[in-house]
């Protein structure tokens, strides 16, 4: 065998060490390692048009006050956030290993950020990977905080009002907040002390300015 | 090597050799080989930088650049030009490709130096004038311009980058350029025949 | 390390302008080394006396794609982050065909015409100067052309997503066609090289 490779020219033995090279190509699977995803477009695109892919603060403070566990809450913010202050029951996962971090793609995974943002773009990921039963908390964690935590009431608000307020009222002091009356500014609430914690000063702003795409053809 | 041999014969006078005429011209390489090397290249551009190699796009730049110089408004206006000149981080002409460019220049003359290939010389049949034969190229180099920017890419670009990372553009590409070349190649053969 | 080095960061924009000029260096050599400084090589490819063009572009090809697809599979490189330009398919079959035009009357392509200028052939430098008026007429004209440039736009799609196939597959078939157009080519060679000009 060896010899018979010997005698072959430096072309014929170039063109064996292609032929089989590709030959086992066949065999080798998928060269794109898990990072890229395919997805069915028209499929996503109702999800978002029926929001189909959201839960309310309400739900959702709702689950945790009953003590549902058949989810998992996904704090997509920064680890220093998630220490400040995050959503009982939740786990901090960075988007960046969102797809490494061991979530099943059939368990119910509800997904929050600061604001929405994140949490789309997350979810967005998650969807194209093929994972069935994504959700983002509407809204984000600004949100859970003027609702839940630091519900207010108008001064001049109605009757019917004021009963739903006696509801979240309940609501907010369970999760720790403090429910706010006469003011109706939201705009105050950065200013109340947060559950345990302090209130973090700023939301994480994206790092990075928007860099031009580069060309990178001929 | 017979195709130096023929274009250094006394018809081309205005040939001025630049190396002295007693060293022995080198054959070129196994083509076999020569591809190989082009392929790790290519490969180390993949691996490296995680792109192809390109040419066109390095005399898109000097272009706009060019423009830019004479007519500042007008290559701002236009969208061809402006997306070369980029959003003024960075100067136009410190792009990737150039660099490259000026990359293969030097690469051609050390591989022609060493086997001894430089040589000022026009390259074409006995058949054509040197003025026939440099019109000729002028006017190839223009189809040549336009045809690239038109396909997003020249061959090193689009045939033979996107050619080995299966872009369906590019394999299109390429069939498209030898179709061209074969469909007029007829027309033309008193220049290279 | 993961490659490719420069998406991971390993090393900035200016580092990469070096790394441009090395690489260049190799492909100006190699091309070179395989005759391409010469037009009447190049153009031989398109009168079947000289088939080095096919052979070396496949070559070099086959060669990328094989290493990069190896590389791939061991985890050594992220193929999903290495460039694929995008396809504008009807512009870029014309775009080919003008250019295909353009090689057989001016003998080379850019990057062929770099190392033949660079090694002394007045046609390579007057074939560059016919480049750079080239792409100006583009430019100026670009307005015009602007629809037809950017219609039937695909994205960056690769052969194995259009056919469906595995990249194995495709890999394995793109190297069949190569090695049989490599047996194909040498005969042509023989075939033709021996009645016409030499």
């Amino acid at each position: 065998m060896k010899a018979l490779f010997s005698k072959l020219s430096f072309n014929q033995k170039l063109a064996i060490v292609a032929g089989v090279l590709g030959f086992l190509a066949i065999f080798a699977g998928s060269p794109y390692t898990g990072n890229t995803a395919t997805m069915n477009v028209k499929d996503l695109a109702l999800l978002v048009e029926r929001e189909a892919d959201h839960v309310s603060v309400d739900e959702l403070a709702d689950w945790i006050i009953k003590g549902k566990a058949d989810y998992r809450l996904i704090d997509l913010r920064s680890e220093k956030e998630f220490n400040e202050y995050h959503i009982p029951t939740a786990e901090n996962i960075p988007v960046g290993s969102l797809t490494d971090a061991g979530l099943m793609r059939n368990e119910k995974i509800i997904l929050y950020s600061e604001g929405g943002i994140h949490s789309a773009q997350a979810w967005f990921l998650l969807k194209a990977n093929q994972y069935k039963a994504v959700y983002m908390v509407r809204d984000g964690l600004a949100e859970w905080k003027d609702r839940i935590l630091f519900p207010s009431l108008a001064e001049n608000a109605s009757a019917e009002e004021r009963v739903v307020f006696e509801k979240r009222k309940a609501i907010s002091i369970f999760f720790g907040g403090s429910p706010q009356t006469g003011t109706g500014d939201t705009k105050a609430t950065p200013q109340l002390a947060m559950p345990k914690l302090d209130m973090p000063a700023s939301s994480a702003a994206p790092a990075g300015a928007a860099k031009k795409k580069k060309k990178e053809g001929c | 090597m017979t195709t130096l041999a023929k274009a250094a014969s006394p018809e081309d006078i205005a040939a001025q050799p630049v190396v002295k005429a007693d060293r022995k011209v080198q054959p070129y390489w196994n083509p076999y080989l020569a591809g190989v090397g082009l392929g790790l290249v290519l490969l180390a551009a993949f691996v490296i930088m995680g792109r192809g190699l390109g040419a066109s796009g390095a005399f898109t730049s000097l272009v706009s650049v060019g423009v830019n110089a004479v007519a500042p408004e007008h290559a701002k206006f236009n969208a061809f030009f402006s997306e070369y000149l980029g959003d003024g981080t960075h100067h136009p002409l410190k792009e990737w490709l150039v660099f490259e460019v000026i990359g293969v220049l030097v690469g051609g003359f050390i591989s022609g130096s060493l086997a001894h290939r430089i040589k000022g010389t026009v390259e074409k049949s006995p058949r054509i004038s040197i003025r026939g034969r440099m019109m000729f190229a002028f006017v190839g180099g223009i189809l040549m311009g336009f045809g690239a920017k038109l396909a997003r890419g020249c061959t090193s670009g689009q045939a033979l980058t996107g050619g080995a990372l299966l872009g369906v553009g590019s394999w299109a590409f390429m069939l498209a350029v030898f179709a061209g070349g074969y469909a007029v190649a007829y027309f033309f053969r008193r220049q290279w025949t | 390390m993961n490659a490719p080095y420069f998406k991971f960061g390993y090393f900035g924009d200016e580092i990469s302008l070096i790394v441009a000029f090395v690489i260049g260096i190799g492909f100006g050599f190699f091309l070179e080394r395989a005759g391409f400084g010469s037009g009447r090589k190049l153009a031989a490819q398109f009168y079947l006396t000289d088939m080095t063009v096919f052979k070396v572009m496949f070559t070099a090809i086959v060669t990328a794609m094989v290493g990069l697809f190896w590389l791939s599979v061991f985890g050594i490189v992220d193929l999903s982050l290495v460039y694929v330009s995008q396809t504008y398919l009807v512009p870029q079959i014309v775009g080919g065909l003008i250019l295909g035009v353009g090689f057989v009357i001016g003998g080379y392509c850019p990057g062929t015409s770099c190392v033949a200028a660079a090694t002394g052939k007045y046609d390579g430098m007057i074939y560059l100067g016919g480049i750079v008026v080239g792409i100006f007429i583009f430019g100026e004209m670009f307005p015009l052309l602007e629809n037809f440039y950017t219609s039937t736009a695909m994205g960056s799609v690769t052969l194995p997503e259009l056919f469906g196939m595995s990249y194995g597959l495709l890999v394995f078939l793109v190297v069949l066609m190569a090695l049989g157009g490599f047996a194909g080519a040498e005969w042509v060679e023989k075939k033709f090289s021996k009645g016409t000009s030499q």
